[in-house]
C-alpha cells in the first residue's frame, strides 16, 4: 500500500502538469520551448568542436572583420573566427550551470529536509548559519571563493553553488514546515515507519516540484554569475573558447564599432538563461495548486 | 527790398530750427549709439574674459587615482607623483622630451658637481624662490626635505623612500650655505640625480610637513598640501569618495619660480576619472574632456586617429614585459630548457596582432632609447624553432616526448591584454612542436602570492620605472623579489661597476655584457615593450610623451 | 507561539546571525590567498619591511585581538556620534577610515537602488496586471515573453547597449558618474543627489542628476522588472479567480477599481516581500552596473577592495549589507508570520 501511496504522491503533482502539456496549454508550451532551447545549444556545444570551420583559439584570420560570407559571425580582435566560438563556447557556462546547480542539490536538499524535520536547536542553528551566508553579497562570496579556490570550471561552479545553497535550503524548509504536521504523516508515524523513510518516502516527493522551479532559475543565475565572474577576471583560461570570454573582450571592442564580438555571445547567454528560465517558470505554473481551475 | 529780406530771413530761420533740430536728432542718435557701442564693448570685453578663462582650463579625463596620499615621504604611485609634480619641484629633473632619461636639467638646483668617487654631491640652488606665505626657499628646505623623507621611512614602509632606499643611498644631508646643500652618499652612486628627480625629493615647506607627521589619511595631507610646494600649479581641489578620486582641480601658482617663463601655459586644470579605458573613450568621444590619457585601448586609439574631432599624440614607452622561470624544480633548473623555451617565443606576433603595432619587440631589459639598450637576445631570435628543438633533443624531449610545463598570466587587468599575450606565447611555443603548454590564470594578488610562494613554472611579468635610468631595469634579471631563485656573481658586479662611474660609454658597456650574460643563462626573458599615447582635442598643444613617462601639464596649451 | 513572541525571538536571533556574518567575513578575509601586505610592494621583500608593514595595518596582533577589536568597532556608539559612521578601522590600502569610506559611497548605490526599484516594481506590477487581465491572450504572452526575457540579460550587457545608444549616438544622457562634473554635487544631507538637491532647492541641479540616474537605474529596472511582471501576474491570476472579486464585479464596481482596490491589494503581500527582498540584492548585486556606468558606489568599491585584498574594507562592507540584508528579513519574516500562522512553530 505504501508503494502505491508513494506513487501517488510523486504522479499527484504532476499529472494535471503532463495533462496540460498535452493539451499544450501556454505553460506547457513555455516548457517545451525552453526544453528545445537548452537541448538545442547543449547539442550545439556537444557537437559543435566537430563543426567549427576553423579552430576556434588557434585560427587567427583578418582582425575585427565584420559578418560576411567567410566568416559569418565576423572575426574578433585576435582574428578569431566568432562562429566557431559561438559553436564551442557554450561548454564551459553549461558544465559551470550544471555543476553547480548538482552541488546546491546534493548539499542544499538534504540538509533542508533534514534540519526542518529534526526542528528544534539543530534547526535553529542550522538556520542561522544558513541565514548568515544568504546575506553575505553573492557576487562578494562568488569572487570569494574563486580567488580562494583558483580558476576553472570545478571551482567557478562551487563558488556559485555556495551562494545558492541558502536559497534551496529555504525552499525546502519552509515546505516540510507546512507538510511536517499533516495528518497522514502522524498516522505513518503510528504505523512505526521510520524517520528516513517518512523523510524519503513522504516528504520528499512533495518538495520535489519546489525543488524543480528552484533548481531551473538557479541554471539561469549561474550562467550570468559565471558570465559576470569571467568579467571580473575570474574565468577560465583563454585558450578555452567561452561565451563569457568573448563578452568581456567584446565590450571594449564596441567602441572602435566591432558591435558583433559582443552582439552573438551575448545573445547565446540570454538564450540559455532564457531556456533554463522558461522551463522553470512553466514548472512553476503548472504546479501551482491555486492556479488548477 | 523787404520781400526778398523777409523771405531770406525766413528761409535762415528755418534753415537754423531744421538745422539744430538735426543735430539734436543726430546728437541723441550718436549718444544712444555711442552708449550702444560702449555697451557692446563692455560686453565683448567681458566674453572675452570668460573666453579667456574657459580657452585658459584644460578638462583631462583619466582611469587612473591617487592610491594613498599626496605627501612625498609617502606616495609611490603612478597618478600621485604626476599631481605631485605639477604641484611641486625638485633640485633637478629630467628634460622634457628626453629619449635616454639621463640629460637633468636644473630645477631648484642651477648647478651641481660630483666626487671623482661620486659619494659627495653639491649643489647650488636657485636663488629668489618663494613659498606661498613668504618664505625664502633656501638649503635649510632642501635638508629638511630629504632628512624628513629618510626620517619617515620606520613608518612609512611601503612609501616610495623606502622603496628607493634612501636611507641605504643618503649617509647625510650637510648645509653648506645659504643656497648650498651637499649630500654624502654611502657608495658611488651615479645615478643619484634620477633619485633626486623623483617625485619622493619634493622641496616641503617645513610648516605644513612635520617631520614626524606620519600621514596615513588622505584627509591630512589633502590639508598639508596644497600649500607646501612651489611648482607651477596648485591644489585647489581634491574630491576622493570611497577610496577613488572624484575631481581634482589645479589652478596657476603665482608663485611659482619659473613663471618669467610663461608657464604655465594654461591657468586650469580640472582631472575626471573613469572606471576604465571603455568609459574614457566614449568620454573623448563625446567632447566630454579635452584630453584623454591613461588608459585608452590600442584598438580605440588607431581607430581615434582617423576622426576629425580629436588628434593622437605617440611617444616612447618605458613599460616592458617579460618571461620569468623558475629556478627551483624542473623543468626550469636546466639552463638549456630556459635557452630552448627563450628563443620559441614570438615577439612579433604578439606585438603586431595583440598590440597592433603598438608595442615594440624587446631584445634587452633595458628598453629602446635608454642608455644601455642592446639587441642581445636577438641572438636567440624570434620563434626560432631550430635551436630550441635542437637544445631540448639534447635533453630527450621530442615530439613524442614534449616539454610540459604551466605558463601563468594574471587576469584581473592590471597589465593590459595580457590574456591574449599568454595566448599568443602559448601558441608560438607549442608551435615548435616539442612543447605543450598549460596555461594557468589568477587575480593580481594571488598571481603576487603564488609568485612568493614560487609555484608557477613559468609565468609573464612587468615592470616600469622608479627613476629614468638603466639601474632601475637591468638588476631586473637576478631581482630576489621575483623569488626565481637565481644569482649571478658576476651580473651583479657588473652592475655594482656601472652605478659607480658617470662616464656613459663605460656605463653603457658595462650594461650590455650584462645583456650578454642574460642571454646565455635566460633567467628573465624580456619581450616588448610599451609606447605610449595621448588623445585631445585638436586645438591642444604642448603634449610631450617621453621616456620619464610623465606628463607635464604646464607645457600644455590650447 | 503568539505573534509577539515570535517577533521578539525573530528579533533575538539576528544577533547571533548578524555575529555569525561578521566572523564568517573575518575568516574567509585571512583564508584568502594574497596578502594585503605584499600588495603594497613591489620591489622591496625582505622580511624587516615586511614586518614594518605588518605592524602598520595591525596584522602582527595575535588573531583573537584583531577580532575582539574589529567587533568593539562595530559596537562602538561613541566614535559613531564622534564621527558620524562607525568605527571599521582604517583601509589596508589607502589607510583612510573605512566607515568613512563606505558611508560616502553607499549613498550612491542607495540612490540607484532606489530608482532601479521604483522602476523595476512600476513597470513590472503595471505589466503584470495588464497581462494578468487579459490571461490567454497575444499581450498576456508577450508581457509575460518579456518578463522572462528581461532578467536573462547580462547586466553590463545591456549597460553598453544603452550607453552606446543614448549616451554616444543620441548623445541625450551622459555615460556615466553621477552628474555633469562642471557641476558641483549639492550639500551633503542624505548623500542622494535628487533628494540633497531638491532640499537645496536648486532645480538644476535635481535636473542633472536625474539625468546622470536615468541610465543606470534604467538597466538595472528593466532586468529586475521581469521578476515583478511574474509574479504579479501570477498573484493576480490567483486572487482574481477567487469568489470575492467576481462578489465584487456582480456587484457593480468599475473593472479598475476591482482590479487595483480589491484584488490588487489582496496580491500585494507577496510582492511587497520580493520588492523588500530583491532589494537587499540590488545593493549587494551593483557591482557590475556601477563598473558599467563609473558609479561611485558601494558595489565597485567592494571589487576594487576585494582586488587589494584590503580585509578591514572589505568586513566594513560586508558588515553593512549584512546589517541590511539581515534587517530587511527581519522584517519579512515577521510580515510573513502576521499574515500566516504556521511559520511561528
Amino acid at each position: 500500500m505504501s508503494k502505491d501511496e508513494t506513487k501517488r504522491r510523486i504522479l499527484g503533482p504532476l499529472i494535471p502538469g503532463l495533462t496540460s502539456l498535452a493539451k499544450k496549454g501556454p505553460s506547457g508550451w513555455m516548457i517545451i520551448i525552453g526544453t528545445i532551447v537548452v537541448l538545442a545549444l547543449v547539442i550545439m556545444t556537444v557537437v559543435g568542436p566537430w563543426a567549427t570551420p576553423h579552430d576556434p583559439v588557434r585560427y587567427h584570420g583578418p582582425i575585427r572583420t565584420p559578418p560576411s560570407t567567410q566568416f559569418p559571425m565576423g572575426t574578433n580582435h585576435l582574428g578569431q573566427d566568432m562562429l566557431s566560438r559561438i559553436l564551442c563556447g557554450g561548454s564551459i557556462m553549461l558544465q559551470v550551470s550544471a555543476l553547480s546547480v548538482l552541488v546546491c542539490f546534493l548539499i542544499g536538499v538534504p540538509l533542508g529536509l533534514f534540519s526542518s524535520y529534526v526542528g528544534g536547536i539543530f534547526d535553529s542553528t542550522i538556520s542561522l548559519v544558513i541565514d548568515a551566508i544568504y546575506a553575505f553579497p553573492g557576487l562578494v562570496i562568488a569572487i570569494a571563493v574563486s580567488a580562494m579556490l583558483g580558476t576553472g570550471v570545478v571551482n567557478m561552479a562551487l563558488s556559485i553553488a555556495v551562494v545558492y545553497i541558502p536559497s534551496y535550503f529555504r525552499i525546502v524548509r519552509s515546505q516540510v514546515l507546512t507538510i511536517k504536521e499533516l495528518t497522514y504523516l502522524e498516522a505513518a508515524r503510528a504505523a512505526g515507519a521510520r524517520w528516513h523513510t517518512i523523510l524519503i518516502r513522504y516528504i520528499f516527493p512533495n518538495v520535489i516540484p519546489s525543488i524543480t522551479v528552484v533548481a531551473s532559475i538557479n541554471f539561469a543565475d549561474a550562467v550570468l554569475t559565471a558570465a559576470g565572474l569571467t568579467f571580473i577576471g575570474l574565468g577560465v583560461a583563454i585558450d578555452i573558447p567561452d561565451w563569457g570570454w568573448d563578452l568581456t573582450s567584446g565590450r571594449a571592442l564596441i567602441t572602435s564599432g566591432a558591435w558583433w564580438v559582443i552582439a552573438f555571445p551575448g545573445l547565446m547567454i540570454i538564450l540559455l538563461a532564457l531556456g533554463f528560465t522558461l522551463i522553470g517558470d512553466g514548472l512553476s505554473e503548472l504546479l501551482n495548486p491555486k492556479l488548477q481551475r | 527790398m523787404e520781400k526778398v529780406e523777409l523771405a531770406i530771413a525766413v528761409l535762415v530761420l528755418i534753415g537754423i530750427i531744421v538745422s539744430s533740430g538735426t543735430m539734436y536728432y543726430a546728437a541723441t542718435v550718436m549718444g544712444n549709439l555711442s552708449t550702444l557701442m560702449s555697451d557692446v564693448s563692455d560686453l565683448k570685453g567681458a566674453l572675452e574674459e570668460k573666453l579667456a578663462a574657459i580657452e585658459a582650463s584644460l578638462i583631462v579625463g583619466t582611469t587612473d587615482s591617487v592610491e594613498l596620499t599626496l605627501d612625498p615621504a609617502q606616495a609611490y604611485d603612478y597618478f600621485g607623483w604626476c599631481i605631485l609634480q605639477q604641484i611641486g619641484s625638485l633640485l633637478v629633473s629630467v628634460k622634457p622630451g628626453s629619449l635616454t632619461g639621463t640629460d637633468y636639467v636644473p630645477e631648484l638646483a642651477e648647478s651641481w658637481n660630483s666626487s671623482t668617487d661620486l659619494k659627495i654631491w653639491d649643489f647650488s640652488l636657485r636663488q629668489g624662490v618663494v613659498f606661498p606665505d613668504g618664505t625664502i626657499f633656501n638649503a635649510t628646505h632642501a635638508k629638511y626635505s630629504l632628512d624628513r623623507a629618510i626620517a619617515l621611512i620606520p613608518s612609512i614602509p611601503e612609501g616610495a623612500p623606502a622603496g628607493l632606499e634612501f636611507d641605504k643611498i643618503i649617509n647625510k644631508t650637510e648645509v653648506l650655505g645659504t643656497y648650498k646643500v651637499r649630500f654624502y652618499l654611502n657608495f658611488p652612486f651615479s645615478p643619484f640625480l634620477g633619485i633626486l628627480s623623483c617625485r619622493a625629493s619634493a622641496i616641503v615647506d617645513p610648516k605644513y610637513a612635520p617631520i614626524a607627521q606620519v600621514n596615513h589619511t588622505a584627509g591630512n595631507a589633502r590639508a598639508s598640501t596644497p600649500v607646501a610646494f612651489v611648482g607651477p600649479y596648485v591644489l585647489s581641489k581634491w574630491d576622493r569618495v570611497a577610496g577613488r578620486d572624484m575631481e581634482i582641480r589645479l589652478d596657476a601658482n603665482p608663485n611659482y619660480w619659473n613663471l618669467a617663463s610663461g608657464y604655465p601655459r594654461i591657468k586650469h586644470i580640472t582631472f575626471r576619472f573613469y572606471s576604465d579605458a571603455t568609459s574614457l573613450r566614449l568620454a573623448i568621444g563625446a567632447g566630454d574632456v579635452d584630453m584623454a590619457f591613461r588608459h585608452i585601448t590600442p584598438t580605440d586609439v588607431l581607430d581615434l586617429q582617423t576622426s576629425p574631432n580629436v588628434k593622437v599624440w605617440w611617444g616612447t614607452g618605458v613599460q616592458i614585459q617579460y618571461l620569468c622561470f623558475q629556478e627551483k624544480r624542473a623543468p626550469f633548473n636546466n639552463t638549456k630548457v630556459r635557452v630552448a623555451v627563450a628563443a620559441a617565443i614570438d615577439r612579433k606576433s604578439v606585438c603586431e596582432t595583440v598590440f597592433l603595432g603598438l608595442s615594440k619587440p624587446l631584445y634587452s631589459i633595458i628598453p629602446v632609447g635608454m642608455l644601455g639598450h642592446t639587441e642581445a637576445f636577438k641572438k636567440l631570435g624570434d620563434a626560432n624553432y631550430t635551436v630550441t628543438r635542437s637544445l631540448l633533443a639534447d635533453l630527450g624531449y621530442s615530439e613524442t616526448n614534449k616539454l610540459k610545463f604551466d605558463l601563468w598570466y594574471e587576469s584581473s587587468g592590471h597589465y593590459p591584454m595580457s590574456a591574449e599575450q599568454a595566448l599568443f606565447y602559448e601558441e608560438a611555443l607549442e608551435a615548435s612542436g616539442v612543447i605543450q603548454v598549460t596555461l594557468k590564470n589568477a587575480d593580481w594578488a594571488s598571481f603576487k602570492k603564488n609568485r612568493d610562494n614560487e609555484i608557477m613554472d613559468a609565468f609573464v611579468y612587468g615592470w616600469y620605472p622608479d627613476y629614468v635610468d638603466p639601474d632601475d631595469y637591468s638588476f631586473l634579471y637576478w631581482a630576489k623579489w621575483l623569488h626565481l631563485n637565481y644569482n649571478n656573481a658576476t651580473q651583479t658586479a657588473l652592475y655594482d661597476q656601472a652605478r659607480a662611474t658617470t662616464n656613459l660609454t663605460l656605463r653603457a658597456q658595462l650594461y650590455a655584457q650584462i645583456d650578454n650574460i642574460a642571454v646565455e643563462q635566460c633567467s628573465v626573458v624580456p619581450i616588448h615593450v610599451s609606447t605610449a599615447w595621448a588623445i585631445t582635442k585638436p586645438t591642444v598643444y604642448g603634449i610631450y610623451l617621453d621616456v620619464t613617462m610623465d606628463m607635464r601639464y604646464w607645457l600644455i596649451s590650447k | 507561539m503568539g505573534l509577539r513572541s515570535y517577533i521578539i525571538t525573530r528579533i533575538l536571533l539576528t544577533i547571533p546571525t548578524l555575529l555569525l556574518l561578521l566572523s564568517m567575513v573575518f575568516v574567509i578575509m585571512r583564508i584568502l590567498p594574497g596578502d594585503p601586505v605584499a600588495l603594497h610592494f613591489e620591489k622591496k621583500a625582505d622580511p624587516e619591511t615586511m614586518e614594518a608593514m605588518r605592524r602598520v595595518l595591525g596584522l602582527d596582533k595575535p588573531l583573537w585581538e584583531q577580532y575582539i577589536s574589529y567587533l568593539w568597532g562595530i559596537v562602538d556608539v561613541w566614535y559613531f556620534l564622534d564621527h558620524g559612521y562607525p568605527n571599521l578601522g582604517k583601509s589596508m590600502q589607502t589607510f583612510e577610515e573605512v566607515g568613512g569610506q563606505i558611508f560616502s559611497a553607499f549613498p550612491a548605490t542607495l540612490e540607484l537602488a532606489i530608482y532601479s526599484m521604483i522602476i523595476a516594481s512600476v513597470m513590472g506590477i503595471l505589466l503584470g496586471v495588464t497581462s494578468s487581465k487579459s490571461y490567454n491572450s497575444f499581450l498576456d504572452h508577450l508581457i509575460r515573453g518579456s518578463g522572462i526575457v528581461t532578467y536573462a540579460i547580462p547586466v553590463f550587457f545591456l549597460g553598453i547597449v544603452f550607453q552606446l545608444v543614448f549616451g554616444v549616438y543620441l548623445g541625450w544622457l551622459p555615460t556615466g558618474q553621477r552628474i555633469d562634473p562642471n557641476i558641483s554635487p549639492p550639500a551633503t544631507i542624505t548623500g542622494l543627489y535628487t533628494i540633497d538637491s531638491l532640499l537645496e532647492g536648486n532645480f538644476s541641479k535635481f535636473l542633472e542628476s536625474l539625468k546622470a540616474l536615468i541610465l543606470p537605474s534604467l538597466t538595472l529596472g528593466i532586468i529586475l522588472s521581469g521578476i515583478f511582471v511574474r509574479l504579479t501576474r501570477t498573484n493576480m491570476l490567483e486572487t482574481l479567480r477567487l469568489d470575492f472579486v467576481t462578489a465584487a464585479k456582480a456587484r457593480g464596481l468599475k473593472e479598475s477599481t476591482v482590479t487595483y482596490a480589491y484584488a490588487l491589494r489582496n496580491a500585494f503581500l507577496p510582492i511587497l516581500t520580493m520588492m523588500g527582498l530583491q532589494f537587499a540584492m540590488l545593493l549587494s548585486g551593483a557591482i557590475l552596473t556601477e563598473t558599467t556606468f563609473s558609479w561611485p558606489g558601494l558595489g565597485r568599491y567592494m571589487y576594487q577592495r576585494i582586488s587589494f585584498r584590503d580585509y578591514t574594507a572589505i568586513q566594513g562592507a560586508v558588515v553593512m549589507f549584512g546589517l541590511f540584508v539581515t534587517l530587511v528579513s527581519l522584517v519579512v519574516d515577521i510580515l510573513y508570520a502576521y499574515f500566516d500562522p504556521r511559520i511561528r512553530l
